[in-house]
C-alpha cells in the first residue's frame, strides 16, 4: 500500500483529523494574533500594571513542557474542580495560552524597543500621533515582528500534535489509528509528514523572505 | 524671530547648558561652532522645543514661554521651525520619495518637490529604499524633507558630515537662497570652512556657556583663548 493508496483509502478519516486539527489550528491562531496584539500593546503602554505581569506569565510559562500542561489542565485540574471539558477545547485553551503569551512578547518588546528617533522625526515634520502611529510605527513594527510571528505561528501548528495525547482527534491520532490498522508507520507517517511540509514550508519561507527584506532596513539606516 | 534667553538645561544632574543667550534670525545663517560635548546638538534641541529646558525663555515671533513650563501648553512649533538631525532618521520603510512625501499630507507641491530633487542632485536615487544609499545622499534627503515643508526656522545638526565639496556647494548655495527668501537658519557644524563661508553670525561654544558671538571674524581673530586653542587644534588636524 503506497502513501497515496493510503490517503486514498482512508480519506474520510484523515479528512476528519485534517479539520480538527485546522480547527484547532484556527483558534489558536486567531486567539493569539488578537489577543496576544492587544495584550503587548497594553503591555507595552501600562508596563507597570499589565506588561510586568505578562512578562511573569510568559516565563513561567516558558518554562514548563506543553505537554505537561495539557495533561496537567486535563486530568489533575479537571479531577480537582470536579468537571469534565472536552480536550479539544482544553488543547486549544493551552495552546491559545502559548501562543498569546508569545504574541505579546513580540509585540510588546517591539514597541518598547522601537526606535524613538522615528517618532521624534515624524514630530518635527508635522505630523500627529495618530499619523505617527498608522504610517511610521505600525507598518515598521508590523514588518519587524513578522517574521518571528510566523515562524511562532508554524510552531504551534506543530504543538497541535501533543493534542493527541488528551484524546484529541487531530490528525495525528488519526495516523495513529491508521497505522494501527494496517501497521505501515513508514507510509503513514510519510503521508502525514508530507501535509505538515505543505502547510509548514511555505510558512517559513514567508517568514525568511520577510526577515531578509525588512529587518535589514531598519537596522541599515 | 527665534530667540533663547537664559537657556539652561541638565540632564542626570549634569548642567549641559548654562545660561545661553542665542537669536535666529529670519534671513541669517547664524552657525554654531565648538568642541564635542559643548551642549550643540542640546541648544538645537531645546531651541527646536523638542526638549524643554529647565529655566530661560523661548521667543518664537509672537509667542513667548517662560519655563519650566507644561510640555501641553506649548503649542507645537514644527514644522514652522523644521530641525534636521545628525543622524537624519529617515523612515526604513519608505521610499526616499515617500519620505519627502509623507509629511505632506496630500498636500504636494510637486513642482517644488521636483525643484528640490533637482537642486540637491537627487534624481538618480530617490525612489529607492535608505538603507540602499550612502550616507551622503541620505542626508540631502532628510534636508529635502525638511525644506519641502516650508519651514521659517532650520536648524541643522552636522548635515553635511558626509558630504564631499561639491555636494557641499550645492546646499551652500541652497541655504543662502532660503536665507534670500527671509528663513532663518541656525546650523551646527565642525566645518569651519563651511560656518566662514555660510554664516552671518557665528556663535561659539564651550562646556555649556556662549564664549563668543560674532561675524566671520572670530573665526580669523578670535579674541578668546579657548577659541585660539580650538581653532589651532581643528587646523592642524584638517
Amino acid at each position: 500500500m503506497s502513501v497515496f493508496d493510503i490517503i486514498i483509502t482512508y480519506r474520510e478519516g484523515l479528512l476528519a483529523g485534517l479539520l480538527v486539527t485546522l480547527k484547532l489550528c484556527l483558534i489558536i491562531w486567531a486567539s493569539g494574533i488578537l489577543i496576544g496584539t492587544l495584550l503587548g500593546y497594553f503591555g507595552a503602554k501600562y508596563r507597570g500594571e499589565i506588561g510586568s505581569p505578562s512578562r511573569v506569565i510568559s516565563f513561567i510559562l516558558s518554562g514548563v513542557p506543553i505537554l505537561i500542561l495539557l495533561f496537567w489542565l486535563h486530568y489533575p485540574l479537571q479531577a480537582i474542580l470536579q468537571i469534565s471539558i472536552n480536550p479539544f477545547f482544553t488543547a486549544a485553551f493551552a495552546l491559545s495560552l502559548l501562543n498569546i503569551f508569545g504574541v505579546a512578547d513580540l509585540v510588546r518588546s517591539a514597541l518598547v524597543n522601537f526606535p524613538t528617533q522615528y517618532n521624534l522625526a515624524a514630530k518635527v515634520c508635522g505630523l500627529s500621533q495618530k499619523e505617527t502611529f498608522l504610517k511610521i510605527e505600525m507598518p515598521i513594527i508590523t514588518r519587524q515582528i513578522m517574521p518571528s510571528l510566523l515562524n511562532l505561528q508554524v510552531t504551534m501548528l506543530q504543538l497541535t500534535l501533543f493534542a493527541s495525547l488528551i484524546s484529541v482527534e487531530e490528525i495525528f491520532r488519526v495516523a495513529q489509528r491508521i497505522n494501527a490498522i494496517i501497521y505501515k508507520p513508514i507510509e503513514v507517517y510519510t503521508a502525514l509528514a508530507i501535509f505538515f511540509l505543505i502547510i509548514c514550508l511555505p510558512l517559513n519561507g514567508i517568514a525568511l523572505w520577510l526577515k531578509n527584506k525588512y529587518t535589514r532596513d531598519i537596522s541599515e539606516n | 524671530m527665534l530667540i533663547g534667553k537664559k537657556i539652561t538645561k541638565k540632564y542626570r544632574g549634569v548642567e549641559i547648558l548654562k545660561g545661553i543667550d542665542i537669536k535666529v534670525e529670519p534671513g541669517k545663517i547664524t552657525s554654531l561652532i565648538g568642541p564635542s560635548g559643548s551642549g550643540k546638538t542640546t541648544l538645537l534641541r531645546v531651541l527646536s522645543m523638542l526638549e524643554l529646558p529647565d529655566t530661560g525663555s523661548i521667543f518664537l515671533d509672537s509667542e513667548k514661554y517662560n519655563f519650566p513650563v507644561q510640555p501641553n501648553e506649548i503649542i507645537p512649533p514644527w514644522p514652522r521651525v523644521s530641525v534636521v538631525f545628525q543622524q537624519l532618521f529617515l523612515w526604513p520603510h519608505l521610499t526616499l520619495r515617500q519620505n519627502i512625501l509623507l509629511p505632506l499630507k496630500g498636500v504636494k507641491d510637486e513642482q517644488h518637490i521636483n525643484e528640490l530633487i533637482k537642486i540637491l542632485q537627487m534624481e538618480e536615487f530617490i525612489n529607492r529604499y535608505p538603507n540602499q544609499v550612502s550616507l551622503g545622499q541620505r542626508q540631502r534627503v532628510a534636508l529635502a524633507r525638511a525644506l519641502a515643508l516650508n519651514p521659517e526656522y532650520l536648524l541643522l545638526d552636522e548635515i553635511t558630515s558626509a558630504l564631499d565639496v561639491e555636494q557641499v556647494n550645492i546646499i551652500l548655495n541652497h541655504l543662502q537662497t532660503l536665507k534670500d527668501k527671509g528663513v532663518g537658519i541656525l546650523i551646527v557644524t565642525h566645518l569651519l570652512n563651511f560656518a566662514q563661508r555660510a554664516s552671518d553670525q557665528i556663535v561659539f561654544l564651550d562646556e555649556g556657556r556662549i564664549i563668543e558671538i560674532g561675524g566671520k571674524e572670530i573665526l580669523e581673530k578670535p579674541k578668546h583663548e579657548r577659541i585660539q586653542k580650538f581653532l589651532s587644534i581643528v587646523k592642524a588636524a584638517t
